[in-house]
């Protein structure tokens, strides 16, 4: 009887952890349905009796000027973004750890998370304005940098709290400085995470609209490009194919996420 | 001679110290230039935003002046009602999300092996990370009247007539919303349910008290930390949302968001500046309210933590 009751108990249990599974299947389901539409759309296979894929827009592409150049843009961007993003999250995850008010450098760090990104393109334009810059790559940079300050922040303090201070303290009591104990025992030690950390800021970087678009002027990222040329005409195959390529390169600077995030052990 | 080596060793001493101190300085520069960095480019520019506010328009340029102009063009008429839908749309997109969120969170957190736990929130992550308006365009034909959602609806039998109150409409907001900001909203969810002491579920379950109870009287409070993290990100995230009430809201469709964007078109600056100061200050209610109740380690805690 009693072994009766704890096997039903058990299919009952294996029963809601399965329902659950399928909830969780349903809602990721969900959030990555619209990531199909775009590749269809950019092959011509989405519409009723269409007829075979081509890759007509993905060859086209590159005989617009505007396009070419908003790609050219988007990774000057991106590479200034990719550098200076890690290195600033570096120093912001040591003020962390180091200064006596933890608490209120890290709700500075945070708060570009939770500005929104119109009242943060708008405030940066304004700024901008003021000082008497024109809108340029470094100002379209600045803006990316601040919105993925937070994010790679995070990554890097992940990682610095699964580094064991002790290995400080030893370099310490054989004679290194803060300096060196820093630059010869902690920075190997959580080069993933600034790896990761860079990686991070590419990837928001190329996904970036509403902050560029408030502080780009002349200058045109695709990201940009899509949204004008959407608000303007409407979405057309090349839009659609752009798209794509976003989402494939996203994916990939993913992927190169999972791969250089495994844990490195010391030896 | 040993003139000539106490000499030496006090401008040795004197080296170091000016070594010590030079080190230190440059330290607490290094430091302190992220703090700088924000307040210079972000703090000082909401700032900004917020005197601009008070500022005149006076035809295409903008003068410096107190006037409390925008704010009463603002808080008046047609756009007192897009204020009060914004809060209404993102209010309610934050509390579906949510109520998607938690229960997804709470099982990562109780009930799931390490290894899966890593799988879905990384899962969770790619959605986030891939621009959001390109997620939104998708939805515009996936809920189209001639699109797949209608279609599979009309397969199941459950309507007759492709529905039109898909897309361009209230729903197709919310949709959008939740699909932009709910991944995120899971992190902080699970990062304050994850963190949390099991000895206190164990001891509620000893005391007697049923699984509801516990939920309510020691999993609940204590996952606040992460609940307010993630309600201030997904409201103010709603509430200031500009794209998606363009894209899938429909012609009119006006939300503060898309209000600010079209303001600028039409070079009010002022006015864009006192809506976008209403919604930084709401936030800034919220962070601080947070910031006051709770412990930032509350759940940041496996972060914020180093043996010293």
């Amino acid at each position: 009887m009693a072994a009766l009751t704890s096997g039903s108990a058990r299919t009952m249990l294996s029963f809601t952890q399965g329902a659950a599974w399928a909830a969780i299947g349903l809602v990721l389901f969900l959030l990555y349905l619209p990531l199909v539409p775009p590749a269809l759309f950019s092959v011509g296979l989405a519409e009723p009796g269409a007829g075979a894929a081509t890759l007509h827009a993905y060859i086209t592409m590159w005989a617009n000027p505007i396009l070419v150049s908003a790609m050219q843009t988007t990774g000057e961007i991106a590479a200034i973004v990719g550098v200076a993003t890690p290195a600033l999250a570096l120093l912001a995850a040591l003020a962390v750890r180091e200064l006596r008010v933890p608490r209120l450098v890290m709700l500075l760090v945070l708060l570009p998370l939770f500005v929104p990104g119109v009242s943060m393109g708008l405030a940066s334009a304004f700024f901008f304005r003021m000082l008497g810059i024109a809108p340029s790559l470094p100002t379209v940079a600045l803006v990316q940098i601040l919105w993925a300050l937070p994010f790679a922040t995070l990554v890097i303090l992940t990682v610095m709290s699964t580094f064991d201070q002790v290995y400080l303290e030893a370099a310490y009591m054989t004679g290194a400085n803060r300096l060196r104990a820093f630059v010869d025992i902690e920075l190997p030690l959580i080069r993933r995470g600034i790896i990761g950390a860079a990686l991070f800021s590419l990837i928001l970087s190329f996904n970036e609209t509403i902050r560029t678009s408030l502080v780009q002027g002349p200058l045109n990222t695709v990201q940009t490009y899509v949204w004008s040329t959407y608000k303007q005409i409407g979405l057309s195959e090349t839009i659609y194919a752009l798209m794509t390529l976003l989402i494939l390169l996203t994916l990939a600077l993913i992927a190169c996420i999972l791969i250089f995030s495994r844990p490195t052990r010391l030896s | 001679m040993s003139h000539a080596i106490q000499q030496a060793q006090t401008r040795q001493r004197r080296f170091d110290a000016m070594r010590s101190s030079l080190g230190v300085a440059t330290r607490y520069s290094l430091l302190v230039l992220p703090i700088a960095f924000l307040i210079f480019f972000l703090v000082f520019p909401l700032l900004l935003t917020f005197a601009i506010s008070f500022w005149r328009r006076t035809g295409f340029t903008i003068k410096p002046a107190f006037t409390l102009h925008s704010y009463i063009d603002f808080f008046s008429g047609v756009r007192l009602f897009v204020f009060e839908r914004s809060l209404l749309v993102a209010a309610e997109a934050t509390v579906i999300s949510l109520l998607i969120a938690y229960p997804i969170a709470y099982f990562l957190a109780f009930r799931a092996s390490a290894s899966r736990v890593r799988l879905v929130l990384s899962l969770f992550t790619v959605p986030f990370l891939i621009n959001y308006i390109i997620r939104t365009f998708a939805w515009t034909y996936l809920l189209d009247r001639a699109g797949p959602a209608n279609g599979f609806l009309q397969w199941l039998g459950l309507v007759r007539h492709p529905l039109s109150w898909l897309l361009y409409s209230d729903f197709s907001v919310f949709v959008g919303l939740v699909s932009a900001y709910m991944p995120f909203m899971v992190f902080p969810l699970w990062l304050s349910l994850s963190g949390l002491d099991r000895r206190l579920i164990e001891a509620s379950w000893m005391l007697g008290a049923r699984p509801a109870r516990t939920f309510i009287g020691v999993i609940l409070p204590l996952s606040l930390p992460g609940v307010f993290a993630a309600t201030i990100f997904g409201f103010v995230g709603c509430f200031g949302e500009s794209a998606v009430p363009t894209i899938l809201g429909g012609v009119g469709y006006q939300l503060i968001g898309n209000t600010i964007t079209s303001t600028m078109d039409v070079l009010d600056y002022p006015l864009a500046a006192a809506m976008s100061s209403v919604v930084v200050l709401a936030m800034l209610v919220f962070l601080t309210a947070w910031f006051l109740a709770f412990d930032l380690r509350s759940f940041l805690g496996k972060i914020l933590e180093w043996q010293h």
